[in-house]
């Protein structure tokens, strides 16, 4: 039971990894296609004015955006961990059958 | 006793009265607010543009004048003629481009082709490229509708 | 603390639906991971409707500074580019999984009775999302977004009788000009947000009223599945996998935040390469690929009604698939995986 729950895990979150991936792929893919000139047969654009820069050009911005970035996933980290050890506990109570004391939704009749 | 029929269908005719004459209101407020929200944008009549500004074009070039909203192209002919289009592709409305290379129009969305005299050679438009007559009045140059 | 519960709770009234969510099941089979499709997708509604705020903050939906003011949102605006980055990339996301959660229906046929309205609400859901990014698209004003837009609304012209009204509605006129902008904006953030939280309580309510739909086997046998309680057992799965795609969101957006272009102008020819969005590719690469004429029939309607064909075929397939447990419905689930490849391949093609 609980190897096939793990498993099923996994499973899902390299889907969901494999789906990701493809979307950002077909992103940047997009992007490409959008720099890139078309076969020469074709009219040249005629001088295309540069697209305007998108990331932050100041280092200092950039430097603070990376680092909130690795700060974002640390904490995505540790609250996963918390999550982990909440559904453990739930899912504990659940099979004990006794999920319905005591655990309701704020504001239930009897919390 | 039985209830005489007339007492329910009263109720329901008076009924189908109101729900047909709220629909007929209904209807009649909507009209207006339908015509409201498409401006009339008319097409010009014609357009004049300054002759000199076109006067030393070479034979088999094309510049671009303001059709209302749209894209004109004058484009001068072997002979010396003018002759004007509306440079919008006739498939789904993208603004077509000369090339001079190959004395073709090109529309870059879904690579439509016309040739000098406006004609779809390829790709996907479905009609030659809309033509308007030119003539020229002392300094200026008129293009009008054709037709 | 429960004082002022209890007489929120005798104003309200809203016992019954907090006692709902308490007992609410969700049952666990190999498809469960499809639960999860449908909140995702309300996470990323919420960014949506977030960043989008803070975008409207600085844009002006006029033809003089639309573009002007979106290269100011991304170059002077502190944080702007990051903003915007993920007001797009969220709606990439959002329509990915709006499109994950209606195929996942379509293939496990928990469209059938009785859900046939939440299916309805949610096709209509889908249309509001694809308006969204179809509206959204042009406000930048660049080059590329002003000839996908002139394409976009000329299209309904081939339909006979209302074609070309719709086409004026859409475009404020004849042409595409600065009054499409702003029509364009006034209907991206304010009357297509209205419509989609109206359709989108409908459906949430239906999903609640019918329960979770389980596999046609366990409906059909009254088999009772194993389950996990909705609270807080499965709330906090779905938690977790916010977080991850909030912070997969965020990454993305942070290294490839896109750009904008020059600014459109109305009478240049249309710039090489135009696309739509990604989720428009195919029907982008379709219009190329039809002749002008079939049969001496105007190609562009044919292809318009092919694609109004396929649209209707969606929004009424459960009506068109209605023999609730009888069949595994093989039929559909082959046309599904045929539209998904279809719609693949002439995108991967348009890339090319």
């Amino acid at each position: 039971m609980e190897s096939d729950v793990s498993r099923r895990r996994r499973a899902i979150a390299a889907a969901g990894l494999l789906l990701l991936g493809a979307l950002v792929a077909s992103g940047w893919l997009e992007a490409r296609v959008q720099e890139s000139p078309q076969a020469s047969l074709k009219p040249a654009a005629a001088a295309p004015e540069q697209d305007k820069p998108a990331a932050p050009r100041p280092a200092k911005e950039r430097m603070a955006v990376y680092v909130i970035l690795a700060w974002v996933w640390l904490s995505i980290a540790v609250l996963l961990a918390f999550l982990r050890l909440r559904v453990r506990e739930a899912d504990r109570v659940h099979r004990m059958g006794l999920h319905r004391a005591g655990d309701g939704p704020p504001g239930a009749p009897g919390h | 006793m039985k209830l005489p029929a007339s007492l329910y269908s009263r109720r329901a005719f008076l009924n189908g009265l109101i729900g047909g004459w709220l629909a007929a209101l209904g209807s009649a407020f909507i009209s207006p607010l339908l015509k409201y929200i498409v401006p009339p944008t008319p097409e010009p009549d014609q357009v004049t543009v300054p002759f000199a500004d076109y006067k030393d074009m070479a034979p088999h070039t094309v510049k671009g004048f303001a059709w209302g909203n749209k894209p004109g192209l004058l484009q001068r002919t072997e002979a010396g003629e003018y002759v004007a289009f509306v440079g919008v592709c006739t498939h789904l409305d993208c603004n077509v481009s000369f090339v001079a290379e190959q004395r073709r129009f090109y529309c870059a969305c879904h690579e439509g082709w016309y040739d000098e005299n406006g004609l779809n050679v390829a790709g996907p438009p479905p009609s030659p490229l809309r033509r308007l007559s030119v003539s020229v009045e002392g300094d200026t140059l008129i293009v009008k509708r054709q037709g | 603390m429960k004082a002022l519960g209890a007489w929120i709770e005798d104003r309200l009234g809203l016992g019954p639906v907090a006692a709902f969510l308490a007992k609410k099941e969700v049952p666990c089979h190999r498809h469960t991971i499809l639960y999860y499709t449908g909140s995702s997708i309300l996470l990323f509604l919420g960014i949506q409707i977030v960043t989008g705020v803070l975008l409207a903050l600085y844009y002006q939906p006029t033809l003089a500074e639309a573009n002007a003011s979106v290269v100011r949102i991304m170059t002077e605006m502190p944080l702007g580019w990051l903003v915007r980055s993920v007001h797009s990339w969220s709606a990439t996301f959002m329509i990915a999984l709006v499109f994950a959660h209606l195929l996942g229906i379509a293939f496990t046929k928990a469209y059938r009775k009785p859900r046939e309205a939440t299916w309805l609400t949610g096709v209509l859901l889908l249309g509001s999302s694809l308006a969204f990014g179809f509206t959204g698209y042009l406000l930048p004003w660049d080059e590329l977004s002003l000839a996908a837009t002139k394409v976009g609304t000329n299209l309904p012209k081939a339909l006979p009788v209302i074609g070309t009204w719709l086409t004026q509605v859409m475009r404020a006129g004849d042409d595409v000009t600065g009054d499409t902008i702003t029509r364009f904006f006034i209907v991206h953030v304010s009357v297509l947000p209205l419509a989609l939280l109206a359709i989108l309580g409908v459906h949430i309510f239906l999903v609640q009223r019918h329960g979770m739909s389980a596999p046609l086997e366990a409906e059909r046998d009254k088999i009772k599945l194993p389950w996990l309680p909705f609270w807080p057992n499965f709330l906090l799965r779905e938690a977790g996998v916010w977080f991850v795609l909030l912070g997969v969101l965020l990454t993305v957006a942070v290294f490839l935040a896109p750009g904008v272009g020059p600014q459109a102008d109305l009478m240049a020819p249309a710039p090489e390469g135009i696309k739509p969005e990604w989720y428009f590719l195919f029907m982008f690469q379709t219009l190329k690929l039809f002749p002008a004429r079939i049969l001496g029939l105007n190609g562009e309607l044919i292809a318009m009604l092919v694609m109004m064909a396929g649209m209707a075929a969606v929004l009424f397939l459960p009506f068109i698939d209605d023999r609730p447990f009888e069949r595994k419905g093989k039929v559909i689930t082959g046309l599904a995986w045929a539209g998904l490849a279809y719609a693949i391949g002439m995108s991967i093609w348009s890339l090319m």
